[in-house]
């Protein structure tokens, strides 16, 4: 690994983790969204119960309206997305200026088309921009390590959601799996504890809900570079 | 007239600035904003001819200044000769006397050096100040010429311009060459910094790496920067973008918590490189702007190449008494101050306000210094789709490493305001690019 500070080394996790954060639950935001087209009105709230954000929202449209655009609302998309700028805009010479670029125009677009168009269409937008981050990442970031803590942070962050909002096991153990990958080559520290109760957890396959918040401790405490 | 090309594609260039996050930093009522630095598609050309004699006066100016920060720090000997007043040296604030008998590796002072310039309608180029501290701005004209390429690509095909986007192998090798052996390394004050576009694009693009002050630590006046596993890798040359009175808790301002503590130490006792040197602001003073014509004939034997705006100092009673009688016609800078900050036209003050300013003159001669308002040379820039003439200057940069090298381009800020003769980004202004044509 080449000379990088550990403060950038959090910085490069966390910006994995913010990413990764707004692009699942945009993901499950589509499906929820939907559902409270025509089927439930009041999906949201269990979209807020399963991650654990408090339900300040009211109607549906309070809820599109805040949880995608609010800057005020510190569990927003858009805070979310500042957040993984805040870590970005200080490893530009790490990540490249073309890949914080992807951060920079989702953080613009939330901004500024906010109430101008549907919703969805924006954050269809910001997928594609987040997808685009993940390649210019692959293909521009060129210190290995950085590409491997930021991976990291980004399957932490996905296996939290994927648990949170009770998605499939098997895909729960696929990225299980890449997160594995990933940890095993990186030069950090990380607890092997951690590691071990949630392997432990897994291994009970579709049966580790019984288990639900030991394993969403361990998750959290493998990696702890705060 | 102009490059349609490039002015079609003013708004996608512009975007493409935002993509990028090409912004610089203001602080109001205590918060911090970012703005984009808007960016005017008309560029400023400077012929071949122009720029090969631009290029000549400024490496003479900046070898001089060279010579004056050594000589301040060394053995005086321009006080001494009296072609300088020791009351302009050592009651300035640019002068740090922990940088007495210093010498910095390689002899080198100010090794990236930013010198403004204005045209008059008469095209003769005027220096309006230098800036050897840490002049910032190249980053911008480097991104801008990188995506008008891109945006529009014929023009550069139908005009010979000299390729700028040299700038970061230029200052790779500026820093390379004062290496004392290490790392290289940007030291920025930190993402609020109104300038931390350019930091970390700089850092980018040399490939230097970026550190904020936590980052590094000295041991045994060496300077070294810590990683991630607590290894430590000795730095040979740190470009810092925080001020001097910041650098050094243990040598300067002690409540600075964004200076490195030793620094000093390992700089005088030469184990690494500062770009630009500590006290460089004794010779980029206003009130010292006055005697660099003298500089150069007294360092360098020749006459100056290019000219200093008329320049008055009250200091000294003959310039005072006409500063007093010609006030309303003059610009007043207060040498203290920068970034457009202190400067005041006489033409703009109410006859109170001139009768007040004289007094200050009389009281505090040394704090101003008064010049003629030349009459600048308007660039057009384009204003809703059509070309309106406003004042522009330029920012020539100019490296000094083991030769002293202009890069040809430069910043060209614009006023927006019609009535202004300010620039500068914190006040509103814009940019353009530099062309200089080859042929």
């Amino acid at each position: 690994m080449g000379i990088i500070s550990l403060e950038k080394i959090n910085h490069l996790y966390w910006l994995g983790r913010y990413t990764e954060r707004v692009f699942t639950t945009i993901k499950s935001f589509e499906g929820y969204y939907d559902r409270m087209i025509d089927q439930d009105e009041t999906a949201y709230q269990d979209f807020c119960r399963r991650l654990n954000i408090p339900d300040i929202y009211g109607s549906k449209e309070a809820f599109v309206e805040e949880y995608v655009y609010d800057e005020k609302n510190p569990d927003s998309l858009y805070s979310n997305l500042a957040r993984a700028f805040d870590n970005a805009v200080i490893l530009r010479e790490e990540i490249s200026s073309e890949v914080l670029a992807y951060i920079q125009m989702s953080l613009d677009l939330l901004k500024s088309h906010g109430h101008k168009q549907a919703a969805l269409l924006d954050l269809q937008e910001i997928v594609d921009y987040l997808f685009a981050f993940w390649g210019s990442v692959d293909d521009c970031v060129e210190n290995e390590d950085c590409r491997n803590i930021m991976k990291c942070g980004k399957y932490v962050e996905r296996l939290d959601l994927y648990m949170r909002l009770s998605y499939d096991y098997r895909r729960i153990e696929k990225e299980f799996s890449k997160f594995l990958n990933r940890l095993h080559r990186i030069q950090i520290w990380y607890s092997t504890e951690n590691l071990g109760k949630l392997t432990e957890i897994l291994n009970k396959k579709e049966r580790w809900t019984e288990d639900y918040y030991d394993a969403l401790n361990a998750l959290g405490g493998i990696i702890e570079v705060i | 007239m102009y490059d349609v090309d490039l002015i079609d594609h003013m708004d996608s260039i512009n975007q493409l600035l935002a993509r990028y996050g090409v912004k610089f930093g203001i602080y109001k009522n205590n918060m911090f904003h970012e703005q984009l630095f808007p960016f005017d598609a008309i560029p400023r050309v400077i012929t071949k001819a122009e720029f090969d004699v631009l290029e000549k006066g400024l490496i003479q100016r900046v070898d001089a200044l060279n010579l004056f920060l050594k000589d301040i720090y060394g053995e005086k000997k321009i006080v001494k000769d009296k072609v300088v007043p020791e009351e302009f040296i050592f009651i300035s604030k640019g002068y740090l006397p922990e940088c007495e008998r210093i010498c910095p590796p390689k002899g080198i002072y100010s090794h990236i050096s930013g010198i403004d310039l204005v045209q008059a309608k008469d095209h003769s180029w005027f220096i309006l100040e230098d800036n050897l501290r840490i002049p910032s701005g190249a980053s911008y004209p480097m991104i801008a010429r990188e995506l008008c390429r891109r945006a529009a690509p014929a023009t550069f095909r139908k005009n010979s311009v000299v390729d700028n986007r040299n700038y970061a192998m230029m200052l790779r090798e500026t820093m390379d060459y004062v290496n004392t052996g290490g790392i290289s390394v940007i030291l920025t004050p930190g993402r609020y910094n109104a300038a931390y576009f350019e930091h970390s694009y700089l850092a980018e693009r040399t490939g230097s790496v970026l550190a904020v002050s936590s980052d590094l630590f000295v041991e045994n006046n060496c300077l070294y920067y810590k990683d991630y596993r607590e290894q430590k890798q000795r730095v040979g040359v740190v470009y810092r973008r925080i001020s001097d009175e910041y650098l050094d808790p243990l040598t300067f301002l002690e409540e600075s918590l964004i200076g490195v503590p030793g620094i000093m130490d390992a700089y005088r006792a030469g184990n690494v490189a500062i770009v630009n040197a500590p006290g460089n602001g004794v010779a980029d003073d206003k009130g010292i702007y006055y005697f660099v014509p003298k500089m150069i004939r007294y360092y360098l034997n020749e006459e100056p190449i290019l000219k200093n705006a008329p320049t008055y100092l009250p200091f000294y009673e003959e310039d005072r008494k006409y500063v007093l009688e010609h006030l309303d016609t003059l610009v007043i800078k207060d040498v203290a101050e920068a970034g457009g900050y202190g400067v005041v036209f006489g033409s703009n003050l109410t006859k109170e306000q001139l009768s007040e300013f004289k007094k200050r003159i009389e009281t505090e001669s040394r704090r101003f210094i008064a010049q003629e308002v030349i009459d600048f040379l308007d660039l057009d820039i384009m204003d809703e789709g059509v070309p309106v003439p406003r004042k522009a200057d330029l920012r020539a940069f100019v490296l000094s490493g083991e030769t002293t090298r202009v890069w040809a381009s430069g910043l060209t800020r614009f006023s927006r305001n019609p009535d202004s003769f300010v620039v500068n980004s914190s006040q509103g202004g814009g940019f353009k690019d530099t062309w200089v044509l080859s042929r």
